[in-house]
């Protein structure tokens, strides 16, 4: 061989090896997967998002920085500034923090990664904010409201949201009522949801009950209310009682009013008690008269006595009853007492002791007088 | 101790048979039954003034006539109770062959009414108590004045006052009965046996009848 041919060989080795990259290039290195939590965001929720980035390449690649950027969503966290190298057939993971700045909506904010020799990666990632809240119903309460008087109210919680929530929470929130509980919690729902939760309700007066159910999508907190109404109105249900049969019956010194009590309503009226009201004087035997449970369609006879001041032509026949929780019901019947004659309420009660003792001495004197007659004879 | 007729009251034995020594006289029974006569018209007027003071204004103009009605009644009554008691004992009397005028019969059941009269005035005391203690309605109809009548009428009835009433009307009957008793004895010659059966029967009958209102059998 020549010498100059030997030259030209080397020449073109040299040539070679310095073509023939020392590493591998940004084409080796490809976004494997992104992650965001949570997996939908509403408007304004903060999230994390985490992006896998994977070396397929035989060498290394020295990557100079990675960063995040968009419109929509926004990310809050600094972009990584120096990254360094991503071995060969390795991954690496970066994880920025995000804001859903704009509507609802699909939104790919770019993962950019600068390599250190003039590469760069652009990545857009896709991030979905939907604003739907969860769903809160009244799926029971009684057909009306009374002062006092439990109520059953049951409110249903349902998530239409695609990704799950957690810390979900029903709270009454307001005044002029008690609930038991205080409140329900839930605690993770998944997507397509439900679950109710039952509540005892006591009014106190008609006011607006707003149940609150928060829940965290996330890190970030949410709530929506429920507002219930509670305005007062006849329980169609309750007991009902009516006073008939009367029958005033003047007595020495009283009155005494015979009488049937009736529960026409549809539930029992418990501990029904009977007075005589306001300007009545209650007396024995019958002050009150204890009918105690009346069943619906039931009726019950009762009798009182009383005295009055003589002047009264009407009378007030009371009768207190209790629902099933406690509750104090009381209805008032007036009879008519202008067809009677008005024993007095000055008399004393009973026997009158001093026409017993003129009686005993009237009694010992004629008897006396019989038999001294027959002595005499 | 001579204390006129009242002496009937205690010694009715000994007062009958020293009248059966003179002529009958019926003043002295008429005058015990007129003031016997006098207090059921007292009290007759006090329960009538009780009624007129419930109706309505103009039927209260007649009230001075009701209680004209109500004590001229009482008083014929008092004389109509005489005769009948009169009557009866009279005819009773006659089934043990009794002997003797009615005049004399119906002098001493005259006498017979003293413990009546003594007994009216306590019975009209007590009714006074009764009534004075009631309050009455003013009435504006026929129909109310129909049940005040009515709750009155149980009112009185029911008052434990109205039944020691009773119990006492019933004590000054035996009392009267008993005097009766030697008056017919007296009247009508008769033993005391017969005589107690004769007075006895017809006071049965009637102390029945007032035991029965007391209880309100009837």
């Amino acid at each position: 061989m020549k010498p100059h041919n030997l030259v030209v060989i080397l020449l073109i080795c040299i040539a070679a090896a310095t073509v023939t990259p020392a590493s591998a290039g940004p084409a080796d290195v490809t976004v494997t997967s992104s992650t965001l939590d949570p997996s939908v965001l509403m408007k304004g929720d903060v999230g994390t998002l985490t992006v896998e980035i994977k070396n397929n390449g035989a060498d290394g690649v020295a990557i100079r920085s990675a960063r995040l950027y968009g419109s929509g969503v926004v990310g809050l966290s600094d972009p990584y500034p120096s990254v360094g190298d991503i071995g060969a057939g390795t991954t690496k993971t970066f994880t920025f923090t995000v804001r859903a700045d704009g509507g609802e909506g699909t939104f790919y904010p770019t993962l950019v990664i600068d390599f250190q020799n003039d590469g760069t990666l652009r990545h857009p990632v896709p991030i979905l904010v939907e604003d739907t809240p969860l769903t809160a119903t009244i799926v029971g309460k009684p057909d009306a409201f009374s002062e006092g008087k439990r109520a059953d109210i049951a409110i249903q919680v349902g998530n239409p949201r695609p990704n799950d929530v957690s810390g979900v929470q029903v709270i009454p929130q307001g005044t002029g009522f008690t609930t038991t509980p205080t409140g329900a919690f839930i605690g993770a729902l998944a997507t397509d949801e439900a679950r109710t939760v039952p509540f005892n309700l006591t009014p106190e007066g008609e006011t607006d009950v707003a149940f609150t159910v928060s829940w965290r999508n996330g890190i970030n907190a949410h709530a929506v209310d429920l507002t219930l109404p509670v305005t007062f109105g006849e329980d169609k249900r309750q007991a009902d009682l009516f006073i008939t049969n009367i029958e005033v019956t003047p007595e020495a010194g009283r009155y005494r009013i015979l009488g049937d009590v009736m529960n026409a309503g549809l539930e029992p009226a418990r501990s029904v008690l009977i007075t005589p009201g306001s300007s009545a004087i209650p007396t024995d035997p019958f002050r009150v008269y204890v009918v105690g449970t009346l069943d619906p369609d039931d009726a019950a006879p009762f009798e009182v006595t009383f005295r009055t001041d003589g002047n009264a032509t009407t009378i007030p026949i009371i009768a207190e009853y209790r629902d099933d929780d406690g509750n104090r019901y009381v209805m008032t019947a007036v009879v008519d007492l202008g067809g009677t004659a008005a024993p007095s309420a000055e008399r004393d009660e009973g026997i009158p002791m001093t026409g017993i003792v003129v009686a005993i001495l009237i009694a010992i004197g004629v008897i006396g007088a019989i038999f001294y007659s027959w002595r005499r004879k | 101790m001579d204390t006129g007729f009242l002496r009937v009251l205690f010694d009715p034995g000994r007062f009958f048979e020293e009248r059966m020594r003179g002529e009958a006289g019926l003043k002295i029974p008429a005058l015990i039954i007129l003031a016997y006569g006098i207090v059921g018209a007292v009290a007759a007027a006090l329960m009538v003034n009780v009624i007129i003071a419930i109706l309505p204004g103009e039927a209260q103009a007649y009230a001075a006539f009701g209680i004209a009605i109500a004590v001229i009644g009482a008083l014929i009554m008092g004389y109509l109770m005489w005769i009948a008691c009169a009557v009866i004992l009279y005819a009773i009397s006659m089934i043990f062959k009794g002997e003797g005028t009615f005049t004399r019969t119906l002098e001493f059941t005259g006498y017979g009414f003293l413990p009546q009269f003594i007994g009216s005035i306590i019975g009209a005391a007590f009714s006074y108590q009764i009534i004075s203690n009631l309050t009455i309605p003013p009435m504006t109809n026929i129909e109310q004045i129909a049940e005040v009548s009515e709750s009155l009428a149980g009112i009185i009835a029911t008052d434990p006052l109205m039944q020691i009433s009773g119990v006492l009307s019933l004590l000054f009957v035996l009392w009267s009965a008993n005097i009766l008793i030697f008056g017919m004895k007296y009247a009508r010659n008769l033993s005391t046996r017969d005589a107690a059966l004769t007075v006895g029967i017809p006071t049965a009958l009637y102390a029945v009848y007032i035991l029965a209102t007391i209880t309100g059998w009837v």
